[in-house]
């Protein structure tokens, strides 16, 4: 019976590939014994070639938050599989998609060993799943254990990576308005620009005289295009929330930043209102353009700012026909017109925490902890960090020379130990979700095409963020 | 011999039947009954009665807003792909020169992927608005709208097309030419006699327009993916953001599925109807 | 043909002309843009490309390098064709039984699977990734008795619609003769479903192919079908390189293309078979 079957398949084949030959010639299925072996050949071998996929050493399952490294990854993950022997395998999670990505992951069989939070509201989400880390070795090298996030004693999210941004300007192009004979402004310097007013005065003349200036506009574009607008709807809005909180001494840790006022809406239209209107291209089509537009205009020498983190030196540099020099790119803070704000500094900080899932098998767990402490503290591993990821890392086992030698990353560090100013603080950490940054992406591009009015988009910030809170 | 056969349904029925029960009749019967619950995995599901189906019309579900917005664009679409497959039929039934070449380039976009589709459109469509009236696709819910009609227009006219030359093809020519020799007008042909007989194929292409319109998804997500702020979600895409886009609302999501399923099956079973009926006629 | 007649006519192929020009400019513009660098493509897609826009085959290798084009390809064949392969052989021998063997049970199974042609994806989306993790599905192999199950409504439906049509004597007079069922499937009846058997592969292997959520949920972190990897490219590596992504919409179009050109006939037939029964 059994070989009867067997004989049914073939004969099943045999007759499927005469159908196949068919498809545009009529061959007789009679006399086409030997190609179906060969089909079923092909199946079988595609049979083992689904499931050999067994390593040795072990495999570590990265669900990684940072596109713009990805590529770096798969360096990464093959010397490391040299060296040790364990596979990497690393998967990278869209542009804004990192939430939903890492829920669909975590409920499959094969789940993420490690995983990324990105602060307390990324624990609390994920809480029975972080393992605590205070034991590991990479936790002990940690220079600054605040940074970490930590429940109890326990901590649960250890941070990978220290970032700073604010706004990127070209100096070149600066000591040229600065040198321009019909400026309105006295302003002589880029150490003289301390507060939005000034900023906006700069701004503003330098957009009269762009055509002196060699520019198409002063700030590159405001990119708004779906999942290209965390600049606005997360960094940028860092700023005014900051303010909030601090003034109002508001406990991060506790639930009293469930709701906010948008107390400083205003100031965040300043700045952006002043992006909007001094940049390369008109508002109305903004909801076309990309982060990678906007860093290629400023790397093309066609802005003389924009809004940016470290993180972007990479992208800069890599632009084809990049003019600008790299002892010429520099940071300034962002200014708002905020009380005080003569001495703020750079937004600097870290949204970026390794996790270890719990659930995972103990020697899988072992096996991430030994690479994220390989990554971090060995020569190879080093090396990627500093000059391949460009990451400041907050540990120990890096020498002073082992730092970024990039001009943003500098910059930061520059920022960050600068005598009398204050960086400001991640608080977008505590932001609701993701829900709530995209609709404010959508309602700030709506504003932009002139289709919203500011009011509105401040009731919708505060209504969302009340509601997505409450999930 | 059926009573022989009868013992092979093991090696007949059952093999497609267990696919078949795993990958699809299981899981729907868990997706009704997860509808009534909230969870976040399976195994942490709890019951939570018709809330679910509450909460999917309640403000910030953008559900409602999603069906009207499939509903116009299914009306529109459902019009404007058969006029013009239709015409377009009518002209290649004409013995013309070329016939078959034309023919076949007007199928083709419907071999095309949804995803591909959507990406090839949204350059074009931005292309001209940007040149034209300086903005870009998100700038108002009506250039995603209309973008979204001539896609699908591009995408099914080819198809509905073939339906139709089928349909006027079967027409006996003794009935056109009998027309014309007791002097009928052309319009009066085209509605007496042509209309009514290729009226199988008008509804089958109905609802096949109708159907593919409202459950479309890959053309919506690449084309559109909602913007300017979700006004041109359609359905489909409403249930799949609801679904995988906010933690804490896979439940109301799976509340939206079963909906949005009831509605096709009430669509297909009109369609069943009527053409039941009209098999009935002839 | 009269004067008149005539003249008519050249309009029409005229019209016809400048409408088919319509339907392929997208692709022709696309293909244009292709060779285009990255930045010059969205603002002003109508140009041709001139030196200072020209980037050759960056674009193409750029993206193939970047998205794995050519194992997005593969994985793509190695779903679509054995997927294909399954449901002809699996579902005909279905159909042919509850068609033969008639009875509440064939009945029931026959409405069942045949109702869910109805159902939206949606309905079941995550439900079915869940078991497909569940019973570890989710490879390209698993997702063969996925697309089994799925495209089952449909191939049950059309090749229980062609079995009725075959007169019984020929299956008799073969049992008569001695055949037992399984003989008598493959020797005789499957022959015959020949025409019906293309149709069911072009419906099923156009719809596999262009497939984007299923496989998408099911195994696109791991496995990058060709519709996964080209929307993959929007914003998956921080940002959308749109020099890429006119390489890859090219490059995803051209296989299908090739394929239509090669089987035009039986497609046009197929698909309006597939529509006038579904």
């Amino acid at each position: 019976m059994k070989s009867k079957k067997i004989l049914g398949f073939a004969v099943a084949f045999t007759m499927l590939a005469g159908t196949f030959t068919g498809c545009g010639s009529s061959s007789s299925p009679a006399d086409s014994g030997t190609a179906a072996e060969s089909t079923t050949a092909a199946v079988s071998s595609g049979a083992a070639a689904g499931s050999g996929s067994q390593t040795k050493g072990g495999e570590i399952y990265y669900l990684n938050f940072k596109p713009e490294i990805a590529e770096v990854y798969n360096e990464i993950s093959k010397v490391y599989e040299q060296e040790t022997g364990v596979k990497l395998k690393v998967v990278t999670a869209a542009s804004g998609t990192y939430e939903q990505t890492l829920k669909s992951e975590m409920e499959k069989s094969d789940a993420p060993t490690l995983f990324q939070i990105n602060g307390p509201r990324g624990y609390a989400n994920w809480k029975d799943y972080c393992a605590d880390l205070k034991d590991s070795e990479l936790y002990k090298h940690l220079t600054d254990k605040n940074l970490a996030v930590t429940v109890n004693g326990g901590v649960y999210g250890i941070p990978y990576v220290v970032e700073g941004y604010g706004i990127i300007y070209n100096n070149a192009i600066m000591n040229k308005y600065f040198a321009l004979a019909n400026k309105a402004t006295d302003v002589k310097s880029m150490d003289e620009i301390n507060s939005f007013a000034k900023l906006k005065a700069v701004v503003e003349d330098m957009t009269k005289n762009r055509e002196a200036l060699g520019i198409k506009g002063v700030f590159a574009s405001t990119s708004l295009k779906p999942g290209e607008d965390w600049r606005w709807q997360t960094h940028l809005a860092n700023v005014p929330i900051f303010y909030e909180f601090k003034n109002n001494n508001v406990d991060l840790t506790g639930d009293a930043t469930k709701t906010i006022t948008f107390q400083y809406a205003d100031n965040y239209k300043n700045i952006f209102d002043l992006y909007l209107n001094n940049s390369t291209v008109q508002p109305k089509i903004l909801g076309t353009k990309q982060v990678a537009d906007s860093m290629a205009e400023f790397a093309l020498g066609q802005a003389a700012m924009v809004q940016n983190g470290n993180w972007a030196w990479s992208q800069i540099s890599s632009v084809e026909g990049n003019v600008v020099k790299a002892e010429d790119i520099k940071f300034m803070p962002i200014y708002t017109g905020a009380a005080g704000e003569e001495t703020q500094g750079l937004c600097s900080g870290t949204e970026n925490f390794f996790s270890i899932n719990q659930k995972a098998a103990p020697e899988k767990q072992k096996l991430a902890l030994d690479f994220i402490y390989w990554l971090y503290s060995s020569d190879k591993g080093k090396d990627f960090v500093t000059n391949k990821l460009g990451f400041i890392a907050p540990f120990d086992t890096f020498g002073e020379n082992e730092k970024p030698k990039d001009p943003l990353a500098q910059e930061v560090l520059n920022w960050m130990g600068k005598q009398g100013t204050t960086n400001v603080a991640w608080n977008f950490t505590v932001f609701p979700n993701q829900t709530f940054k995209d609709n404010f992406g959508a309602a700030l591009l709506q504003y932009a095409q002139g289709k919203k009015n500011w009011e509105d988009v401040k009731t919708q910030v505060v209504n969302d963020w009340k509601t997505e809170s409450s999930k | 011999m059926e009573r022989n056969l009868k013992k092979y349904f093991a090696l007949f029925a059952l093999p497609t039947l267990t696919a078949f029960t795993i990958v699809f009749f299981i899981p729907f019967i868990m997706g009704v009954y997860l509808s009534f619950t909230e969870f976040t995995t399976i195994s942490n599901a709890r019951w939570v009665g018709f809330s679910n189906y509450i909460k999917a019309f309640e403000d910030g579900s953008n559900f409602l807003g999603a069906l009207i917005f499939t509903s116009k664009f299914a009306v529109v679409a459902v019009i404007t792909i058969n006029v013009f497959a239709f015409s377009i039929a009518m002209l290649l039934t004409k013995r013309l020169r070329g016939t078959n070449l034309f023919r076949t380039v007007f199928f083709m976009p419907n071999l095309i992927g949804g995803i591909v589709l959507g990406y090839i459109w949204q350059l074009i469509i931005n292309g001209i608005l940007i040149n034209t009236l300086g903005v870009d696709i998100t700038f108002d819910a009506k250039y995603g709208f209309w973008g979204l009609i001539v896609l699908t227009n591009w995408q099914l006219i080819g198809y509905m097309m073939i339906i139709y030359i089928a349909g006027i093809q079967n027409i006996p020519e003794e009935l056109t030419e009998a027309a014309k020799i007791d002097g009928a007008s052309r319009f009066q042909t085209l509605f007496r006699i042509t209309i009514p007989l290729v009226m199988p194929s008008i509804t089958i292409c109905t609802f096949l327009t109708l159907t593919n319109s409202f459950k479309m998804f890959d053309q919506n997500l690449a084309l559109t993916a909602g913007a300017p702020a979700d006004s041109t979600t359609m359905l489909a895409l409403d249930i799949y953001k609801t679904f995988y886009g906010r933690v804490g609302y896979e439940g109301v999501g799976q509340a939206k599925a079963v909906i949005f399923f009831v509605m096709i099956a009430v669509l297909a079973f009109i369609q069943l109807y009527l053409t039941r009926n009209k098999e009935v006629e002839n | 043909m009269n004067n008149r007649e005539r003249i008519s006519d050249t309009v029409k192929v005229i019209f016809l002309t400048v409408l088919a020009a319509v339907f392929l400019a997208p692709i022709l513009i696309v293909l244009m843009n292709s060779f285009k660098g990255q930045f010059f493509i969205s603002d002003q897609p109508f140009q041709l490309p001139n030196s200072e826009t020209w980037a050759g085959l960056n674009n193409y290798i750029n993206g193939m390098v970047k998205i794995g084009f050519l194992k997005a390809f593969y994985y793509s064949f190695i779903i679509t064709v054995p997927s294909v392969l399954t449901l002809v052989l699996f579902t005909s021998m279905t159909a042919w039984y509850i068609t033969r063997v008639k009875g509440k049970v064939s009945q029931a199974i026959f409405y069942i699977i045949v109702a869910s042609m109805i159902v939206p994806f949606q309905m079941v989306m995550f439900t079915m990734s869940k078991m497909a993790n569940i019973l570890s599905l989710d490879n390209p192999l698993g997702i063969i008795i996925i697309y089994w199950g799925f495209g089952a409504g449909l191939s049950v439906f059309m090749f229980a619609g062609f079995v009725k049509s075959i007169p019984l004597e020929i299956e008799e007079s073969a049992t008569i003769d001695g055949c037992n069922p399984v003989q008598l499937f493959f020797s005789i009846v499957f022959p015959v479903l020949k025409p019906i058997s293309i149709t069911v592969s072009i419906l099923n292997a156009m719809w596999i192919w262009n497939d984007y959520l299923l496989p998408y949920l099911v195994i696109g972190n791991n496995y990058r079908t060709i519709p996964i990897a080209v929307q993959y490219l929007q914003g998956g590596y921080g940002s959308r390189d749109m020099g890429a992504l006119m390489a890859m919409l090219i490059l995803a179009i051209v296989p299908i293309i090739i394929f239509y050109m090669l089987c035009q006939k039986h497609i046009i037939k197929g698909v309006v078979a597939g529509a006038v029964k579904g």
